[in-house]
């Protein structure tokens, strides 16, 4: 029996888009609530980011709460940079209470990229320990091996960086993460096929269900800039090319262009089990680019 | 236990050129001196060591220069010229002549060569009345005889017997002592036999008696004492010493056309100074290895002189191979004259009843200096044979105070050093030594100077002195870890030493080996923990003594401090053109080497009040690696410190001279620069004063030692 | 070896301003070798605050000295016949002596001159960095010799993050990923296998006091 519909999909192999919503600096939601309206209609699930970029905002819980009010499948974004594992467990038993099985637990951005510079950074447990933390929770007992009065069960999932330069360390740490109880993975972004057709060979074998990051980019300068700024995200050079040598205005429509193409490539080798679409900032041209990318038949 | 040291205490080590000379001359400090434009304070360090140095600056076979570490860079200091550069640039100044009477004793020399020169200066100066008796007409022994005047001109011998004579030395020529008892008998109370070894020796082949063969000692007394002996046109020359040379390079200067050398061994085991057989060689002396007469037959009025061709065979019992005649190889060599230069033995009269030991000389304790008669001393070449001028003057010195011993009764005891000699360099840091090629000084060229007998070799210029000196390594004068309890350890001097002198020893302590230490006074400057000093106390000293001169003495505000590397501005002149600068409110501190300055004595020349402080150092000129590098660090470091309290970046600047620039207009820029900022901080009412001096540098009582 | 900075000579103003008799006490280990408080930079502050300070028309009086160490007792006592008429010490000691001076002289203040920042080492002439947390749990032979704590900037324990990008830190480009930097030294050493295992989340316990009597 399937734990989320998320589950459910992935396992029954259909070809799974999820696509996420950032929460606001502040506590008007309006933007965010109109946000997931639209997108529940055209993707699977539901991300809500946690203090992404470690920018200060408005929690992930609390996203994934109204994506459910919404009538939304809500994925759960889970970073070890801002509590400790009292925290951490804590959060989770409320998330059960309230329906929410998907979670995807990441180790967390460092806080001097973000706004809050000397803040402390908190990392008292990494993405693996979280894993397992939670995978003992589910056992009945917490982390410090006390018996739980009532225990959660979720659908879990991590992070995997696949078109890192060094890439072996990054294959340990995914092989860690599904030994930890990952059982779905959303990769950072892809830019270039050949790394994911790579990839899942190797992949396969853990019996895990990976679906493709996708990034919207905008322009050449918020690519040049997230090379720069922005972890896990390297753009290559001949991405920034065809978007520098787009006529002005056009930028956008050409970074979905190149979002579908890469979509659509991955659907026709059935390279892996779907895709998750980061349009950060963009959210509305998420149904523009399912379109594009030849997915129709999503809108409910 | 803290360690203590006091500011004047020397710890530096006796380099290879003091060990070497026989008088232990300072050598070190002289050149440093000269290198810094210092040239009369050199001189005074000349004279205090060597009572005749022009003498030597002429003749001396300078060991020193064969001691020289400078000789395994490259080749070694140009001690002997840098001594003569300095003698006559003093010309008749830093002379001493004060001399009274205060003893009663009467002292007899018997010989007016060096050594009995020395001794009757150092006896009078002791207090003693001197006579010194000279058989000559002339006085100086081999000075006088010996030398020819192109090596060491008449005036100079004869001015130095001047000033004798001006002490109070009572100098009695034409007068053969035969008797020694006739000395005491007059009064005397002690003899210092000197007569030198006049009597040349004998080949003792046939046909050696008669004319055409003259001995080389005998010869070259005749031509010093103004007579031209008629050679003819072919000469040759039997020997190998100075003695041999001088006369092969006195027969062409009496006009023979064609002068060989004969020598039956090699080049290299000739004993002549290799400057000597060069410039022979240039003059046209030809040198005729391996070959040795066998026998002198006469035809018409030629000699006809049969040599024999020799070859190298074992070594004797001086250590030099044997040379061993080759049979069946005679061959004849026509010559008008024969000069025979294979030695010379002192002629002893009988009458003087002294031991006499190997080669006919006098036999003497090598402490006392005394012979087998009480009273009765002796030295020089009559003791020795044939040696050199400097271990004549050498002996001459301890002479006197060994009579002087002698007749205070007291034991005379053997001198003794103290201080260790510098040992050799690794070839690591020779590595890393910069080259710079010895500049001697000019010579006259070889046809101009075989017409006359005036001096081959002249002197140096002020920028040629200067520039050889820098080449001085400054041995056994670096850096040395005073204070083992204080070190940290923290591998500064290690990491910032450019010769990579300092090391971690055995058992993990930081040391700075003396042999190898250049001396640049980087990681002096740059200890953290202060604990490192350099050996020569003026080197300690300096820096200190001229800030807290300036607290007390110097101008209450004065506007701007400059500290001046002496080696380089002074030399140049440039130096002397800041000082008349000084007007302007510049008060310039002198310094050997701006790798010395450290960055507190920087800040306080503003603490005493300085608007604007510079450091000029002599640029790339400076002999020593990294030095403005690291200098450079220190300011930037008190520029930093400086911005802290608000003053301006510009206030503290670095000159260094060298591509044409010309340092006396940057320092006017500067200087204009500065007093704008000085009138901005009165405007904006930031400046306050305190215009009562204080110590600078004062001494830190825990520590018994300057800050 | 304990790694400081001086403090800035502003902050130091301010600090000494109320007090007349200042002592400027270095110390002759640890700040000596990483050239923030030894002797030579007490000599270089006291010219320093005195120049800073006659440019305002303040007059302080400063006694210089350096002990070999700030934080024994032994070497405090060294001190007592030297602060008689002292107001203030100025320490450039680390945390540690400024500490010692305090709980020693409980009658005199005690200011700190340098901000202690890490335990480090030096990499060249004038280059000091972070290595060393003091976490008390030393893991070293599991990580190839190298700290995740201090060289991590996230101290994670099963490393790495998805954020090195050419084996440097997503935080500081000139840092290097110490997870990438520990893969490739564990290969070298052929304990790759270290890398694979699972380690649990830190013990942040760890003593503040330890006793060695016998």
């Amino acid at each position: 029996m399937a734990l989320s519909l998320l589950e459910e999909k992935l396992e029954a192999g259909e070809f799974v888009v999820t696509a996420e919503v950032g929460p606001p600096k502040g506590t008007d939601l309006t933007e965010m609530i109109h946000n997931i309206d639209l997108l529940k209609e055209w993707v699977d699930a539901i991300n809500v980011t946690d203090h992404q970029s470690s920018v200060m905002r408005f929690p992930s819980l609390g996203g994934c709460l109204l994506v459910k009010e919404r009538g939304g499948e809500p994925i759960l974004q889970v970073t070890c940079r801002d509590r400790n594992r009292l925290a951490l467990q804590a959060d989770l038993l409320f998330a059960y209470t309230r329906g929410i099985r998907n979670v995807l637990c990441l180790t967390g951005d460092s806080v001097e990229v973000g706004d809050h510079r000397g803040a402390k950074p908190v990392f008292d447990l990494d993405s693996v320990q979280l894993l397992r933390g939670i995978k003992e929770m589910e056992e009945g007992r917490d982390m410090g091996g006390n018996p739980l009065k009532g225990a959660p069960q979720f659908y879990l999932g991590a992070s995997v960086h696949v078109e890192a330069d060094e890439i072996e360390p990054q294959l340990m740490k995914f092989e860690k993460k599904v030994m930890a109880g990952a059982r779905f993975f959303q990769t950072q972004g892809i830019f270039r096929v050949e790394s994911l057709r790579r990839f899942m060979p190797y992949a396969s074998q853990f019996g895990v269900k990976v679906l493709a990051g996708i990034i919207v980019i905008s322009s050449a300068r918020m690519a040049r800039y997230m090379n720069e700024k922005v972890p896990g995200i390297t753009v290559p050079d001949e991405i920034i090319e065809e978007l520098s040598s787009t006529e002005k205005g056009k930028a956008l429509q050409k970074g979905i262009e190149i979002a579908a193409r890469t979509i659509r490539t991955i659907k026709e080798e059935g390279l892996c089990s779907g895709v998750h679409i980061m349009a950060i900032g963009n959210e509305k041209v998420v149904p523009e680019l399912i379109e594009a990318a030849g997915l129709n038949g999503r809108a409910r | 236990m803290r360690a203590k040291i006091t500011t004047y205490q020397d710890r530096t080590l006796i380099p290879p050129c003091q060990a070497a000379c026989p008088l232990h001359m300072r050598i070190r400090e002289y050149v440093d001196l000269i290198a810094q434009g210092r040239i009369m304070e050199a001189l005074k360090v000349i004279r205090e060591d060597n009572p005749f140095p022009s003498i030597c600056a002429h003749v001396c076979t300078h060991p020193c220069e064969e001691a020289c570490r400078r000789g395994k860079v490259d080749k070694p200091v140009a001690i002997r010229a840098l001594k003569r550069f300095a003698v006559e640039f003093g010309g008749d100044r830093m002379v001493e002549i004060e001399a009274e009477t205060r003893r009663k004793e009467k002292v007899a020399v018997v010989g007016s060569g060096p050594a009995g020169m020395a001794c009757a200066y150092y006896l009078r100066r002791l207090g003693y009345p001197v006579t010194i008796f000279e058989a000559h007409s002339e006085p100086g022994g081999m000075l006088r005889v010996g030398i020819p005047r192109y090596r060491l001109p008449r005036e100079i011998v004869q001015r130095e017997f001047d000033r004798l004579i001006r002490m109070g030395v009572e100098l009695r020529l034409n007068t053969r002592v035969v008797s020694l008892d006739l000395l005491f008998e007059m009064g005397y109370q002690a003899v210092f036999v000197t007569i030198g070894a006049h009597q040349g020796l004998r080949l003792g082949i046939e046909g050696e008696e008669g004319p055409g063969v003259v001995d080389g000692a005998t010869f070259l007394r005749e031509v010093n004492l103004g007579l031209k002996p008629l050679l003819g046109e072919k000469v040759g020359v039997v020997g190998g010493g100075n003695v041999a040379i001088d006369a092969a390079r006195t027969a062409l200067r009496l006009g023979a056309k064609e002068v060989r050398v004969l020598y039956r061994r090699g080049p290299e085991e000739m004993p002549a100074s290799e400057a000597e057989v060069q410039q022979a060689k240039e003059e046209g002396v030809q040198f005729d290895y391996l070959v040795a007469p066998l026998r002198i037959e006469r035809e018409r009025n030629k000699l006809k002189v049969i040599c024999i061709r020799m070859k190298l065979g074992e070594p004797d019992s001086s250590g030099r191979r044997r040379p061993v005649p080759i049979e069946g190889s005679e061959f004849p060599l026509m010559l008008d004259t024969l000069i025979v230069a294979i030695g010379q033995a002192p002629q002893l009269p009988e009458d003087f009843r002294l031991r006499i030991g190997k080669g006919a000389t006098i036999h003497v304790d090598p402490v006392s200096l005394a012979t087998n008669r009480p009273g009765v001393f002796a030295g020089g070449d009559a003791v020795t044979g044939p040696a050199t001028v400097v271990e004549a003057l050498a002996v001459g010195k301890r002479a006197a105070f060994r009579i002087d011993d002698y007749l205070n009764h007291r034991y005379p005891v053997p001198e003794k050093e103290a201080r260790p000699v510098v040992g050799d360099l690794l070839p690591e840091t020779i590595a890393m030594i910069r080259k710079i090629s010895r500049m001697d000084p000019p010579h006259l060229p070889p046809e101009v100077r075989v017409k006359e007998f005036v001096p081959v070799e002249m002197v140096y210029g002020w920028e040629e002195a200067i520039k050889e000196a820098r080449r001085c390594l400054k041995c056994g004068a670096g850096a040395e870890i005073f204070s083992r309890d204080r070190c940290a350890s923290c591998l500064t001097c290690l990491r910032v030493c450019p010769y990579h002198v300092p090391r971690l020893n055995g058992t993990g302590e930081v040391e700075i080996p003396a042999d190898q230490c250049q001396a640049c006074g980087i990681c002096v400057a740059q200890c953290p923990a202060k604990v490192i000093i350099l050996r020569k106390p003026q080197d300690r000293r300096q820096i200190a003594e001229e800030l807290n001169h300036l607290a007390r003495y110097g101008p209450s505000k004065p506007m701007m401090v400059g500290f001046c590397c002496q080696y380089g501005l002074y030399g140049t002149g440039v130096l002397s053109g800041l000082y008349r600068e000084k007007k302007a409110g510049v008060y310039i501190i002198p310094v050997s080497c701006v790798g010395k300055v450290e960055a507190e004595h920087l800040l306080e020349a503003f603490r005493l009040g300085a608007e604007g402080v510079f450091v000029a150092g002599c640029g790339d000129q400076c002999s020593r690696e990294d030095t403005a590098l690291w200098l450079g660090r220190r300011i930037e470091k008190v520029r930093e410190s400086l911005g802290e309290m608000g003053l301006e970046p510009e206030r503290i600047k670095l000159f260094m001279p060298g591509e044409g620039r010309d340092l006396l207009e940057d320092l006017r820029d500067f200087s204009q620069k500065v007093a704008g900022l000085y009138l901005a901080s009165l405007v904006r009412q930031e400046v306050k004063y305190d215009s009562c001096p204080t110590e600078a540098f004062g001494r830190d009582p825990t520590h018994d030692r300057p800050l | 070896m304990i790694v400081a900075q001086q403090k800035p000579l502003e902050e130091i103003l301010r600090m000494i301003d109320p007090y007349e008799r200042i002592m400027i006490l270095g110390c002759g280990t640890c700040m000596t070798v990483c050239g923030a408080g030894g002797e030579r930079e007490v000599a270089f502050l006291q010219k320093a605050l005195e120049i800073a300070e006659s440019r305002e028309g303040e007059k302080h009086t400063f006694i210089p000295y350096t002990l070999k160490r700030q934080c024994d007792p032994e070497f405090l006592d060294l001190l007592t016949d030297r602060i008689e008429d002292v107001d203030a010490i100025l320490s450039l000691g680390c945390g540690v002596g400024v500490q010692a001076l305090a709980e020693r002289f409980s009658d005199l203040p005690i200011l700190p001159g340098v901000d202690t920042s890490f335990l480090g080492m030096a990499k060249e002439w004038g280059v000091w960095d972070e290595r060393c947390a003091a976490c008390g749990h030393c893991m070293l032979g599991e990580t190839a010799g190298i700290c995740p704590i201090t060289r991590c900037a996230k101290g994670i324990l099963n490393g790495p993050c998805a954020g090195p990008k050419g084996g440097k830190c997503e935080v500081d480009g000139e840092r290097d990923c110490a997870w990438v930097l520990i893969y490739r030294r564990l290969e070298r050493l052929g304990q790759l296998d270290k890398m694979r295992r699972f380690y649990p989340p830190r013990n942040f316990e760890r003593p503040k006091r330890i006793l060695r009597r016998t």
